[in-house]
């Protein structure tokens, strides 16, 4: 990443007033100006104002410096909740793809003069979740940082001095130290978000949900409305389940022998049926639904020619109360075909399908609001099927 | 010389001293803050730290304005002007000394007790012109408590009003001189309508216990979540100059005013005035924020009857012992 090459350093003045530049342009005031200089810098360094953009454990240590070992106070900073009253937005945690535009937004609607520190190794570089595929690699690749305050966490002496580096950065700007960045173009992608900017010629002044969803993103390949897949009905001819444990049904629907490497795969055709009657059996929690993703000639048994490129959907329900018993199975079903959803029958079941969509790409027939759950909702991948890169840095935003 | 030229120039003056005693008043909350949370607070910028106020003004000064696209600009940018000029307005009756008064009115606790009211409606103004949810429900929380809390403050001035047999601010610290302060005799009255002023008076300026109309783990900052730069300068202004003018009136109904040991005189009034800003910041310190709804309850279930108990004991008093 060449983001720091493409820095400019920026030839800003400073403070703009009509008077000032009077001041400036008339002879014999100069040392009117440079008085005044030092008086607004001085205001300035002395009462940094912090808005804690917090997001992990950073946010401890950022706590702990205002409180009476190190006393942030001690030199005018007080912790602001609101961006428009703040001065310096510390960025303290591991800041997320999702997170990232939020974080902008925040940074956005805090008033000129502003500055920005990023706090531990997570908001520098990512540190180890650095190729991982939803975090962001530095926030330098979207907010101008001032200051570096590294460590991991950084202790507060570290934040204080942090502190102090940024006001002699501020007593020295005006001779031209404000560091301006040059966005990655190819993480802006990653970090824009669905509403368009302000500047954004296609942003109309109100914002349905649906022109977010439909706005052009470049890195969007899949639409951001909810993926209809229709329900399909089970086949006619099968004959309902009629036993009334589950070591019955299983038997019903042709497993005799209970397999020693997973859940008993059953037949995609009658696994709401099977769920249907496991409800009615007193099967009341649905505990979770985990999909992995096979590519082709590989399956539970290793290398195995035989197989195509599927999904397997393996589903955990359980009673409730005393004496807990628990009912798993598994549906396998080729890439191209849907899952029959189970959200008709557990509430539950909607979320947890929607992140297997998200993060695998199963695709769940008769779904009411098959949206990503834990990416951004324009995101182009399923980082947990096997083909995508574990090292994310060879992913394609990098 | 002419009364009004006379109001102005004594109105002028103490407006001026009231804005100067505030940078005295931020630094000693500042420090006492930080005395109490064993920190030591501002001592940078100078030893004392007594410059902090300045400094901070001065960056409020230099940040930039941003007034958000949606609002209703007129109200956005005149609630917090208003707002400082209510606050202000109250201490036009206040006597600081037999001299020092703005404007001696007849009806003067009916004039404090007035604009005090008013100047919930800078705070409604701030809240709904910002077009934020947050300043919202602030403002929202801000006219429910300020309009609950109007009950027992009223029956609480009526006490000094009562026994001095006057309206005028000056008759009542006049009555005191010449009998007791009211919190020494009839202490039974005195004490129980002063403590009433005083949470009163705390929560009509929502300072903390009462501070939830800007209750920042809630509602982000409150009313003043979308100002910026001097503007939220003038309301962290208006705060202070709330808490200050609020002790001056209850030094002047509850205290004796500028009457004390050693005979009457402005330095009397300052230093009532500054032990009860330092009580209210004691208070502020030490207390967590109510809920909404027990604020609600400790108003109209105990302090609106105690408040209706005192005014009739009063009466009966005024009646058959004074």
């Amino acid at each position: 990443m060449a983001v720091k090459e493409q820095r400019t350093i920026d030839t800003g003045t400073g403070f703009r007033h009509p008077l000032y530049q009077v001041m400036l342009e008339t002879p014999g005031l100069t040392v009117g100006t440079a008085v005044l200089d030092d008086l607004l810098s001085w205001g300035l360094t002395n009462s940094m104002w912090i808005f804690p953009m917090a997001t992990s454990c950073c946010g401890i240590e950022l706590m702990a410096t205002a409180a009476s070992r190190v006393d942030i106070d001690r030199m005018g900073v007080i912790v602001r909740a609101t961006p428009r009253q703040a001065d310096v937005m510390v960025v303290a945690g591991t800041i997320t793809t999702k997170m990232a535009p939020r974080v902008l937004k925040l940074w956005e609607q805090m008033p000129e003069p502003k500055w920005c520190i990023a706090m531990g190794s997570c908001a520098i570089s990512g540190d180890f979740y650095r190729n991982l595929y939803s975090v962001v690699p530095g926030i330098d690749t979207f907010l101008p940082v001032d200051v570096y305050v590294p460590g991991c966490p950084p202790n507060p002496e570290a934040l204080m001095h942090g502190m102090l580096r940024l006001q002699e950065k501020v007593k020295r700007q005006k001779q031209g130290e404000t560091v301006t960045p040059e966005p990655n173009p190819d993480l802006l992608k990653i970090t824009r978000p669905s509403v368009p900017r302000l500047n954004d010629p296609t942003r109309s002044t109100i914002q349905t949900i649906e022109q977010e969803r439909a706005s052009t993103n470049p890195t969007a390949d899949e639409a951001c409305a909810p993926l209809v897949v229709a329900a399909t009905e089970p086949p006619p001819n099968l004959a309902p389940l009629t036993a009334a444990d589950f070591e019955g049904l299983l038997k019903e629907l042709g497993v005799t022998t209970l397999p020693p490497d997973g859940p008993p795969i059953i037949p995609a055709a009658q696994h709401l049926e099977l769920a249907r009657r496991l409800k009615g059996l007193g099967y009341h929690l649905l505990v979770t639904i985990v999909a992995s993703h096979w590519p082709a000639g590989k399956g539970r048994k290793g290398a195995d020619a035989a197989e195509v490129e599927h999904y397997e959907v393996a589903y955990a329900l359980r009673t409730v109360g005393q004496g807990s018993r628990v009912a798993t199975w598994a549906v396998k079903v080729p890439v191209a075909e849907p899952v029959l959803t189970l959200s008709g029958v557990f509430a539950g079941a909607d979320w947890q399908e929607r992140e297997q969509y998200d993060l695998v790409g199963v695709k769940f027939a008769g779904h009411p609001d098959l949206r990503r759950l834990m990416l951004t909702e324009n995101a182009s991948i399923h980082p947990l099927r096997r083909e995508f890169p574990a090292d994310a840095a060879a992913a394609p935003w990098r | 010389m002419n009364e009004f030229v006379r109001g102005g120039l004594y109105g002028g003056g103490i407006i001026v001293g009231i804005m100067s005693s505030l940078l005295f008043v931020l630094w000693a909350e500042r420090k006492m803050a930080a005395r109490m949370q064993s920190r030591i607070g501002p001592n940078i910028i100078d030893p004392t730290g007594f410059l902090q106020a300045m400094s901070d003004v001065l960056k409020l000064l230099q940040k930039e304005d941003i007034i958000p696209e949606k609002a209703d600009r007129a109200l956005f940018n005149l609630a917090p002007v208003f707002g400082a000029a209510a606050a202000l307005a109250v201490a036009a009756v206040v006597p600081f000394s037999a001299s020092i008064v703005g404007a001696d009115l007849d009806v003067g606790v009916l004039y404090l007790l007035a604009v005090g009211a008013v100047s919930v409606l800078p705070v409604f103004a701030a809240g709904w012109g910002s077009n934020n949810k947050f300043a919202l429900l602030g403002a929202m929380r801000a006219i429910a408590q300020s309009v609950s809390y109007e009950v027992p403050l009223v029956l609480a001035a009526l006490v000094p009003v009562m026994l001095a047999g006057s309206m005028k601010v000056s008759d009542i610290v006049a009555w005191q001189a010449s009998h007791h302060w009211l919190v020494v005799w009839p202490f039974f009255l005195g004490v129980p309508a002063f403590v009433l002023f005083m949470l009163a008076m705390l929560a009509e300026s929502n300072r903390i216990p009462f501070d939830i109309p800007e209750a920042e783990s809630e509602l982000v900052a409150g009313i003043t979540t979308e100002y910026s730069g001097m503007k939220f300068g003038l309301f962290y202004m208006t705060e202070y100059l709330h808490t200050v003018i609020a002790s001056a009136v209850a030094a002047s109904l509850f205290l004796g005013g500028f009457d004390g040991p050693g005979g009457p005189g402005i330095w009397w009034m300052v230093i009532k005035t500054f032990v009860l800003v330092v009580a209210i910041y004691w208070l502020r310190w030490s207390l967590l924020r109510f809920r909404s709804d027990q604020l609600m309850a400790l108003c109209w279930r105990w302090l609106v009857p105690s408040g209706v108990v005192l005014v009739v004991a009063t009466a009966l008093w005024v009646v058959f012992a004074a």
